[in-house]
């Protein structure tokens, strides 16, 4: 693996110089004190300053509006009933910044969307334009349990570049063939001093020990399904539940969606829009059969889903990948780390 | 506050000992600063979670409209009137629920402090003295408690609540000089496209996450109008006229209902400030029928009534 | 609500106009078309069926 080093001064104009070859993508602040990744603007560059975005980067892969397709009903237009492809921009982009456990929460929903029975061309074709220039995390925030979660700080699952701030320069770790693409088109290709992997090494350890939360779950994924689902806590914990899709909108493993037809006299298109297992009607059949009609029912599920059914079915720990932005958004704090306890207890 | 604390456990204790009712609903300590979220005690053993603080944010009058048999449920002024108005639109009956009110002081808003301060806060500590400590990495500021209260506590005039079973302290004060709707003339001082501007410059970041309509009591249809698909009234992703007219429609819902209780702008994920459509609709009650949400059970509320006499100098 | 978010006043308007009132519903209605036209075609809240990627 190549270490590069890019000198802060140099930073901007490589930015700029990959602008001809790829779409840059980042983190930038928004209305009152929130954050998001989006397209940076033509002067615009990547926030560093924010260490969690309050929306994670799957929008980037995964809007939260996207159009399926357009159709017309017009009989007397030749594409009467024709589904047509929207138009899409899979060309190149660069997600600069994006922290490891946002960049392993994009290998978790891979799972999901890219499988041997079925590939989900949306989801896919925005991934596979992606190259991800991760940004390591040298001061978790306090809800940053992902040391707990099988990623880290410093961790390198799911990018292809990992730059580390050491001060007046950015170490970039080169981790793939994407990476070293867009290190070449930034004309980011000066070798790194001898020590620098010495210097991230230190880093790292230094950042691990400040992660100040953990979790455990081992024995959730020992416990039997059923002994979990008729737990008695589920009451107080789904108490203060308020149903609302803040924490699955705000977290980057939920891949959730609903698809909805909107249609003007003759001219519709079919849209995918976020949807959350929080909402009432998440499970509602087409005969008025609701499986999941009650507040605890949901949040039951939830839990169960990201703590114990994916551990199961994949055994590759949970669906979580510790970034605590639910925690710090629900907004009658129900914590994933309480409730993650309990069922490990 | 302490004294309110000792008073809440107290009361909640004898409730449930006395087998007066089932449940109580009040307060707990958060697991991160600037959050003190709803719990539901049933044992005498767990009374001793309940807490009260600056930042008891969420109208519990929001969780009496599921509840089977007797609760009571902990209540500030604004979550009070919420409570009245569920009687009146036969929610909740008055003989299920005890209420305790707790006269108000005003709750503090995360957002405001989280923006004063400027970085990740580790701690916030209430002082005697009318001060705030706020503690973040390596880093401490003091702030005075008036600067950080929620924008609908600074120009809340019914501080003490309206009916209730038992307190939990004396009633406080309410500031004669109140411009309670100084917000809405700011915006009734724009023009038409600065308004525009400004809504939509409001709304921009909203996720239709439905935080704001969860939290709110008065919100409560088996399937509210932007769930509804056949026929779908509104779109449900994230474009404007969408995210527009979910907010107008259901600030509209909420006309002569809405007791300000800020709920909403403090369980919204983003610190959008959706009062900016209800409060101009609490001004147009007040304005055109001298109504008023929840004071009352007794007079049916003004949306769903009318008078001969009613104001029409607006009509052709 | 809409003339407070910024709709243009003229666009919504409120007469009461019994079946019997045929010459003011004409007259009213032609002042309102009129009024409307001058504030010209409306671009808020209007859902746009287009897309762009």
């Amino acid at each position: 693996m190549r270490i590069l080093q890019i000198d802060k001064k140099d930073w901007s104009a490589g930015l700029e110089q990959s602008r001809k070859d790829y779409t840059l993508i980042g983190p930038v602040k928004e209305g009152n004190n929130v954050s998001k990744f989006r397209e940076l603007a033509a002067d615009e560059e990547p926030d560093f300053s924010i260490t969690t975005t309050t929306m994670s980067p799957k929008s980037v892969v995964f809007p939260q509006s996207e159009v399926m397709f357009t159709f017309t009903t017009d009989s007397g237009s030749p594409d009467c009933n024709i589904m047509q492809a929207p138009e899409t921009n899979y060309s190149p982009r660069a997600v600069i910044g994006i922290r490891p456990f946002d960049a392993l929460a994009m290998n978790i929903v891979k799972m999901n969307f890219d499988t041997p029975e079925y590939r989900d061309p949306y989801w896919c074709d925005a991934y596979e334009a992606c190259t991800f220039v991760g940004l390591a995390v040298t001061d978790p925030e306090s809800c940053d349990f992902s040391t707990s979660t099988g990623t880290g700080p410093f961790d390198r699952q799911g990018l292809d570049v990992l730059l580390v701030d050491s001060g007046d320069s950015f170490l970039a770790e080169v981790l793939t063939d994407k990476g070293e693409a867009w290190m070449n088109s930034a004309g980011f290709d000066r070798e790194a001093d001898t020590d620098a992997e010495k210097v991230i090494t230190a880093m790292r350890a230094d950042a691990e020990k400040k992660i100040a939360s953990t979790v455990k779950f081992a024995n959730i994924d020992k416990k039997e399904t059923l002994d979990l689902y008729n737990e008695e806590y589920w009451e107080s914990i789904s108490f203060p539940c308020l149903n609302c899709g803040t924490c699955t909108y705000a977290c980057p493993t939920c891949w959730c969606f609903d698809i909805q037809d909107e249609t003007a006299h003759k001219k519709g298109r079919r849209m995918k829009n976020w949807d959350s297992c929080m909402f009432p009607n998440f499970t509602i059949h087409t005969t008025g059969h609701n499986p999941r009609d009650t507040k605890l029912m949901r949040v039951r599920q939830r839990f169960m889903h990201k703590l114990k059914y994916h551990q199961s079915k994949y055994g590759k720990g949970i669906m979580c990948v510790g970034c605590g932005r639910c925690v710090t958004s629900c907004p009658v704090n129900i914590d994933i780390r309480e409730v993650c306890r309990q069922m490990n207890s | 506050m302490q004294t309110y604390i000792e008073k809440i456990r107290e009361i909640a204790a004898r409730l449930l000992k006395e087998e007066t009712v089932e449940m109580v609903i009040g307060f707990q300590e958060g697991t991160i600063p600037m959050i003190s979220p709803p719990m539901s005690v049933r044992t005498v053993e767990d009374v001793e979670q309940l807490t009260w603080s600056s930042h008891c944010c969420i109208n519990l009058a929001n969780y009496l409209t599921d509840t089977k048999g007797k609760v009571a449920v902990f209540a500030k002024g604004c979550d009070c009137r919420s409570i009245v108005n569920h009687i009146a639109e036969g929610k909740v009956q008055r003989e299920d629920v005890v209420i305790i009110g707790v006269p108000c002081h005003g709750m503090m808003e995360r957002h405001t402090i989280i923006s004063l301060f400027g970085e990740e806060i580790e701690e916030v500590v209430e002082e005697d003295d009318g001060t705030v400590t706020v503690r973040g990495k390596g880093r401490e500021e003091k702030y005075q408690r008036s600067d950080l209260m929620r924008q609908n506590c600074r120009v809340c005039v019914h501080r003490n609540p309206v009916l209730y079973d038992e307190l939990v302290g004396d009633l406080v004060e309410v500031p004669a000089d109140i411009r309670r709707h100084e917000e809405v003339e700011k915006i009734e001082a724009l023009g038409t496209d600065e308004r525009w501007e400004f809504f939509e410059d409001l709304i921009a970041t909203c996720i239709r996450c439905y935080a704001c309509r969860d939290s709110c009591p008065t919100c409560y249809c088996p399937t509210c109008f932007v769930d509804e698909a056949q026929p779908q009234w509104v779109g449900k992703g994230d474009e404007e006229p969408d995210v527009m007219t979910f907010h107008i429609l259901r600030a509209f819902h909420t006309a002569g209902r809405c007791t300000d209780c800020g709920a909403c702008v403090s369980s919204c994920p983003m610190g959008i400030d959706m009062r900016a459509f209800t409060k101009k609709l609490e001004k147009d009650c007040l304005d055109l029928w001298d109504w008023e949400a929840g004071q009352t059970a007794d007079e049916r509320p003004a949306l769903e009534t009318f008078q001969p006499s009613d104001p029409e100098d607006n009509f052709k | 609500m809409l003339t407070h978010i910024g709709i243009e006043p003229e666009r919504l308007q409120f007469s009461w106009i019994s079946s019997a009132e045929s010459t003011k519903f004409i007259d009213v209605v032609t002042e309102v078309t009129e009024a409307v036209r001058k504030v010209g075609p409306n671009t808020k809240l209007v859902k746009n069926m287009v897309r762009e990627p």
